[in-house]
């Protein structure tokens, strides 16, 4: 076996997202306590939570928006807490906010600045492959964002977060604000770029998107109260009722 | 009539003057949010800066400018990188803002005055070159002419860089929401200060043609200038850069109508603006709903 072999293998066998005992916060505010998360190649995971519990602070974390107190945050093998987001975002993590798009900024310049740190020829042959896989988007690549409805803006959102060619595709309760047709077309678009070898961490509220997960994890208050398949959350009476007595 | 006429042309030609001397200021709002309130005084800067070297060194005013491009871009992006980000950090950036540039602005004016004394200097109207101009039977002065020439370029360059460039694009982004900007990958610390230096340009070259536009400079000028400034913004829209161009056109229209037919009370012409402006629409003329700056 060659030094290149067993480098390809090594990264193999790391996690994609190896997150360890992360503590952080706003401020003096500490929200998350001793976070731990992985996310293996080619896994779609849930971060399940009510509102409040700390999903978003804990995506803005991995994605550097917010500081790591204490803790590591490993992409690849490689220590990213330290890195600034345009970094993280070139090594391969892409982020899709509540907000997910520009809205004073049309459905082109929003796909550009989604691939802003690639080269020009590479943003362009990214662009057009958003555009095959979206074609209304192409029809109105020079219309404002803030013209589009609430699912197409999400449709936007999520062309313009696979725009960096992520490895890793970070999302923020991307069903917020959809009606449960366009919670579908989500989820199938999440299906079609997994199969294209992306893995996705998703922060919901909606239990709809368990039908996609891999693995789960519940955050409440700041602290991981549980992983395990979806199947291992069922078998939990107490989560069972918290999540599903309310949504099933 | 043609009195008029020439009131009109010439309030158009100043107006788009006026907009360059603006926009800096403008743009630095809209991506940082920020007041420099010293804007009026590095404009200033670029007047003396243009009056010195062509008094001391016999350099034409163009060559002047393209140094103080440099030169002000240099200083742009190191006042932005010294101070900017710890304001923006505080809880109300723009508060802070208004009070630490208030600061330079005397700093600024002090020193100025210490360089080059209290008395309006003036350059020859054709240092700028030779042009004939005539409209409507009219003969307008060629310094104005271009001015207005070189502001439309400046602003027209401007334009390009934020509609067709792609870190253009990326301060806009920042403009309309830097949470979002940020999340996207973009480095908002490094836009923005490529920002600010362009505000200090735009600046420098409407400091350039000051002296040929409005006559006599002097140090404490450049609080005047601020306020015309900051009056011309108002009118077009607070945070945007185009907006500019339409407040600085009614602005450069009023002034030189009313110093045509009303000339004593033309002194009025911002301030009134401003208020009016503000109890009729404001959020500005180009400006959408109501503003929360």
């Amino acid at each position: 076996m060659t030094g290149t072999d067993q480098q390809a293998q090594v990264k193999n066998t790391v996690s994609l997202l190896d997150v360890s005992g992360v503590k952080t916060g706003y401020d003096d505010l500490q929200i998350l306590w001793d976070l731990s998360i992985n996310v293996q190649r080619g896994e779609r995971v849930i971060v399940l939570g009510a509102n409040g519990a700390g999903k978003t602070t804990l995506l803005k974390t991995l994605v550097g928006l917010l500081p790591v107190w204490e803790g590591a945050i490993h992409l690849n093998g490689e220590p990213v807490q330290t890195l600034r987001i345009d970094k993280r975002i070139s090594r391969g993590i892409s982020y899709l906010s509540e907000v997910g798009v520009v809205a004073g900024l049309t459905i082109e310049e929003n796909l550009r600045i989604g691939g802003y740190h690639l080269a020009s020829g590479a943003a362009r042959s990214q662009m057009a492959v958003m555009y095959d896989s979206f074609p209304d988007l192409k029809v109105r690549r020079r219309e404002t964002a803030s013209s589009l409805s609430g699912g197409q803006r999400k449709m936007l959102a999520v062309a313009k977060a696979l725009m960096s060619r992520p490895r890793l595709v970070i999302m923020d309760e991307p069903s917020a604000g959809l009606s449960p047709l366009f919670v579908t077309e989500v989820i199938s678009m999440v299906n079609r770029f997994h199969d294209d070898g992306i893995s996705f961490l998703i922060a919901e509220q909606n239990v709809k998107f368990l039908e996609i997960a891999d693995r789960v994890y519940v955050l409440d208050a700041g602290r991981m109260i549980f992983t395990g398949t979806v199947e291992e959350l069922h078998r939990n009476d107490a989560l069972e009722r918290a999540y599903f007595g309310v949504y099933g | 009539m043609s009195t008029f006429l020439f009131a009109v042309v010439s309030g158009i030609l100043f107006g788009v003057f006026f907009s360059l001397m603006a926009i800096g200021l403008n743009f630095a709002f809209g991506v940082m949010k920020i007041v420099n309130l010293a804007h009026g005084d590095f404009v200033m800067l670029g007047a003396f800066g243009a009056y010195y070297a062509l008094s001391t060194f016999g350099i034409n005013p163009f060559a002047t400018m393209i140094m103080e491009i440099v030169v002000f871009l240099v200083v742009g992006v190191g006042l932005y990188y010294g101070i900017i980000p710890r304001l923006l950090r505080s809880d109300d950036p723009e508060m802070l803002s208004l009070i630490l540039f208030f600061g330079i602005s005397q700093v600024i004016e002090a020193l100025a005055t210490l360089a080059f004394g209290t008395n309006p200097v003036t350059l020859p109207t054709n240092a700028l070159g030779q042009l004939s101009f005539q409209l409507f039977g009219q003969a307008f002065e060629s310094s104005w002419v271009i001015s207005f020439l070189v502001s439309v370029v400046a602003i027209g360059l401007l334009y390009v860089y934020l509609y067709k460039t792609k870190m253009g694009i990326a301060t806009r982004a920042i403009m309309a929401n830097r949470d979002e900007a940020a999340a996207s990958g973009i480095d908002v610390n490094r836009i923005s200060a490529i920002a600010f230096g362009i505000a200090l340009v735009l600046a420098a070259i409407a400091g350039t043609l000051t002296p040929f536009m409005l006559g006599g400079i002097y140090p404490s000028v450049g609080v005047n200038l601020t306020i015309t400034s900051f009056s011309i913004i108002v009118i077009g829209s607070l945070g945007n850069p185009i907006g500019t161009v339409v407040g600085g056109l009614v602005y450069g229209l009023s002034l030189l109508l009313m110093q045509t037919y009303l000339s004593s009370w033309a002194n009025m012409v911002p301030y009134v603006l401003l208020i009016l402006i503000l109890l009729i629409k404001p959020s500005g003329l180009l400006g959408k709903g109501a503003r929360n700056a």
